[in-house]
């Protein structure tokens, strides 16, 4: 009787996560394969994928030493990245911290903050290009006392943190602005953590005479290093997944000159507009690689500066 | 208890999918005795209850077909449509305007109308669209799109603008370009060094408007080849760069953007941003409207008008056309269907008053010479002389983004090409860029073209 039980018992517990198991092998499982295999082959949706070998693979990387097609997305991509994940760090860091203050009107400024992050990325995008129009926008108005000829953003192909164009902004630099402005996310994380770490290390540091530079840099930046870590991560991740406020302001095109065109809207582009799924898969297979590495190399590096509870794993 | 869960979820779950499916089955319109044909469209607003008329009076019209439209707003339209063509289940007719006639023809997405429609009916409908129409959907000798309105890009100006410029009354046409940057440069105007206001500025997407004009071919259809660093293209692009050279790219890249800023996006040459532009007829209700409202305040009416692109070489073009087609995914259910409905919108075999009506309604350009010449077309060309000039324009010799297959990239990459010449200062050897462009855009298409289609695939089915 007892037997009897278990069994149906197990069968039901299948039951109920059958539906998680199928939408996992259905939406993942049988996706993550099939590209694997698109990548080495010819496919446009409409005909069966025709296996070509690494023909794929070989344009890709053509197209990398050649700097064009992915290769420039790949460096767009990597730019974007590069500047908007230090950025968004330390601004989500301060942001979090001031928040953490003890003052009148803090869950007011909290929620403030926070907002932002609520505004659908459609309506943020529409936002940005008008603040961003380099001759009426409000962005360009301040900067004007600055500069003679105001930044470009969304209709430069220039690199504002560049060597050959330093400050002058284009639109890779106005996809930056607009992910800094969504940082109320990863405040939000900080501040939770800002609240765990034990105030008696801030005690123990005051009694040792510590200032509040000092608390900082060897207190709270050490014991916040865990969620930094896994904000990088994350940040590499939405990095590279960006498609929705790259589309919009880019008319799909990644205009000016390719200049916006990050990996995710090639992707798109090569998939849906050129209608060569098996390239798309390819360049799919590339950043998942990429990404892996660069996790893993994260990781490798979180010993030196990640320290859990005050202990470095 | 334990045994019996299971089974009332798995009771449940079918009981909701019956209900489902009840719904479903209720919320169908099409009548009995009728075939359904499911168009899908992208028109919304305005032009989306222009389409519903059509279809309302093609669906009264009818005994045998039933027309469903679907609008689809948005930009992964493609998308979908490719998605339920490999899920064998494609609606009988769309409606596109991107470059993709031969892309899609060449890999078998779509029916060529000889595949559906009597032959002898095919070729009276190819001889019956305009040249310029035509062109739109013709494949390989073949005709694999219909035309249902023609876009044509002309030059708007500012009547009061160019004649306190000119100082004198403003030509009918245009005898050069040169006599188009003299017009320019006489209406540039800069407040406190800043571009306050352009006589006109080459827009980065439209070589493909003024390769042809200066003599140009984008593609070599004998011998299959791209020729974009054709010599008169190179031309093009230059006269285009000169504006870039001196206006300077920051300030052309910040007008142009700038021109977006403008509320609801509003056509720039009504803001007087422009003296002259280049754009397309759906412009002429903008400045009926803008003309209006100037009457009904009491207000001084300013005046447009519109010239043709000039003559440039013995070879060139009049200019570029694109425009609405319609298409019938392979494997749609109702094919003949769908055609019916094309011949009953485009105003073929005995619709052109019709046809005249849509056209009129929606502000479009007829695609055949005979619904053009209707009584209630003529009437509305009568009360919209600005337009009526398009219309003219539509009978001369405009040529389209070339129907190849790899046209939609082509044409991405031309524009960024374009771009790139004309927002940044950097100084690009135009010859050498374009004949890497001609060299990639050959072998993309080479690429393609050297597969199977899905019609050669599917030849059983």
């Amino acid at each position: 009787m007892a037997a009897e039980a278990r069994g149906i018992h197990r069968w039901s517990g299948w039951l109920f996560v059958s539906p998680w198991l199928f939408g996992l092998a259905l939406l993942f499982v049988y996706p993550f394969v099939a590209s694997l295999i698109w990548s080495f082959s010819e496919y446009d949706l409409l005909t069966s994928p025709r296996y070509i070998g690494t023909d794929h693979y070989e344009r890709i990387a053509s197209e990398i030493v050649q700097g064009k097609g992915v290769g420039k997305a790949l460096w767009n991509t990597f730019y974007y990245a590069a500047v908007s994940i230090p950025l968004s760090t330390m601004l989500a860091i301060c942001l979090a911290v001031m928040l953490n203050w003890q003052v009148r009107g803090q869950a007011v400024f909290r929620t403030l903050f926070y907002l932002p992050s609520m505004v659908p990325m459609v309506a943020t995008s529409i936002l940005w290009l008008w603040l961003l129009d380099p001759r009426d926008g409000m962005v360009n108005g301040f900067l004007s006392f600055f500069y003679e000829t105001p930044p470009l953003w969304f209709q430069g192909i220039q690199e504002g943190v560049s060597i050959s164009s330093p400050f002058q902004f284009g639109s890779k630099d106005g996809l930056t602005l607009m992910s800094l402005w969504g940082v109320g996310n990863f405040m939000l994380i900080y501040l939770a953590a800002l609240g765990d770490i034990d105030t008696t290390l801030y005690q123990a540091a005051e009694l040792d005479g510590a200032g509040s530079l000092q608390k900082f840099r060897y207190i709270t930046l050490p014991m916040l290093s865990p969620i930094i870590f896994f904000n990088l991560i994350l940040g590499i991740i939405q990095s590279v997944q960006a498609f929705t406020q790259v589309y919009l302001v880019s008319e799909g095109t990644g205009q000016p000159a390719e200049s916006s065109l990050l990996i995710s809207l090639q992707l798109f582009l090569a998939a849906f507009r050129d209608l060569e799924m098996g390239y798309a898969s390819a360049i799919a297979w590339v950043l998942f690689v990429l990404l892996a590495l660069m996790t893993w190399g994260l990781f490798r590096s979180s010993r030196n500066w990640v320290h859990y509870r005050g202990v470095r794993i | 208890m334990a045994r019996q869960l299971p089974i009332t979820i798995l009771l449940l779950i079918a009981g909701i999918v019956a209900v489902w499916g009840t719904t479903i089955s209720l919320t169908s319109e099409t009548p009995m005795d009728r075939e359904e044909v499911v168009f899908w469209h992208f028109w919304s607003g305005p032009d989306g209850k222009v389409v519903d008329d059509v279809v309302r009076r093609f669906n009264e019209s009818q005994k045998d077909y039933y027309v469903r439209a679907v609008s689809m707003p948005g930009n992964n339209f493609d998308m979908k449509l490719f998605l339920s063509i490999t899920g064998g289940d494609p609606p009988d007719l769309i409606n596109q305007d991107d470059p993709i006639v031969g892309d899609w023809a060449f890999r078998g997405a779509i029916y060529s109308m000889d595949e559906i429609a009597p032959l002898e009916e095919v070729e009276r409908m190819r001889k019956w669209l305009l040249p310029s129409a035509r062109s739109l959907g013709e494949y390989d000798g073949r005709l694999y799109a219909v035309c249902n309105g023609l876009d044509i890009r002309a030059l708007y100006f500012n009547r009061e603008m160019v004649e306190e410029a000119l100082g004198g009354p403003v030509p009918v046409e245009l005898e050069s370009v040169e006599q188009l940057d003299m017009i320019s440069e006489l209406c540039t105007q800069y407040t406190n060094g800043q571009l306050r206001q352009v006589g006109y500025l080459p827009d980065p997407r439209r070589l493909w408007a003024w390769g042809p004009v200066f003599g140009g071919d984008f593609y070599d259809e004998q011998n299959g080849r791209i020729t974009a660093g054709d010599e008169a293209i190179i031309s093009a692009l230059q006269w285009m760069q000169g504006y870039r050279e001196r206006l300077g790219a920051h300030a052309v890249a910040t007008y142009r953007q700038n021109d977006q800023s403008l509320p609801n996006k509003m056509f720039p040459l009504l803001a007087a941003r422009y003296a002259v532009i280049l754009d397309g007829q759906w412009r002429v209700r903008d400045i009926e409207a803008a003309q209006e409202v100037s009457r009904t305040k009491g207000e001084p009416v300013t005046r447009y008008g519109v010239w043709p692109l000039p003559v440039v070489s013995r070879q060139g073009k009049n200019g570029w056309v694109n425009g609405n087609v319609f298409l019938i995914p392979r494997h749609a259910n109702n094919a003949k269907g769908a055609w019916e409905f094309i011949k009953f919108w485009t105003g073929a075999e005995g619709h052109e008053k019709d046809a005249a009506e849509t056209c009129a309604a929606g502000g479009w350009i007829p695609v055949s010479k005979q619904v053009v010449e209707s009584i209630e077309f003529q009437t509305y060309l009568n009360e919209h002389p600005l337009f009526a000039r398009f219309v003219e324009f539509a009978a001369t010799e405009q040529v389209p983004t070339p129907l190849v297959p790899g046209a939609s990239r082509y044409y991405r990459e031309v524009n960024n090409l374009v771009q790139r010449v004309m927002y940044d200062d950097e100084v690009v050897d135009l010859t050498t860029e374009l004949k890497i462009l001609e060299q990639t855009m050959q072998e993309h298409i080479d690429r393609i073209q050297g597969r199977p289609s899905f019609a050669e695939e599917h030849a059983d089915e």
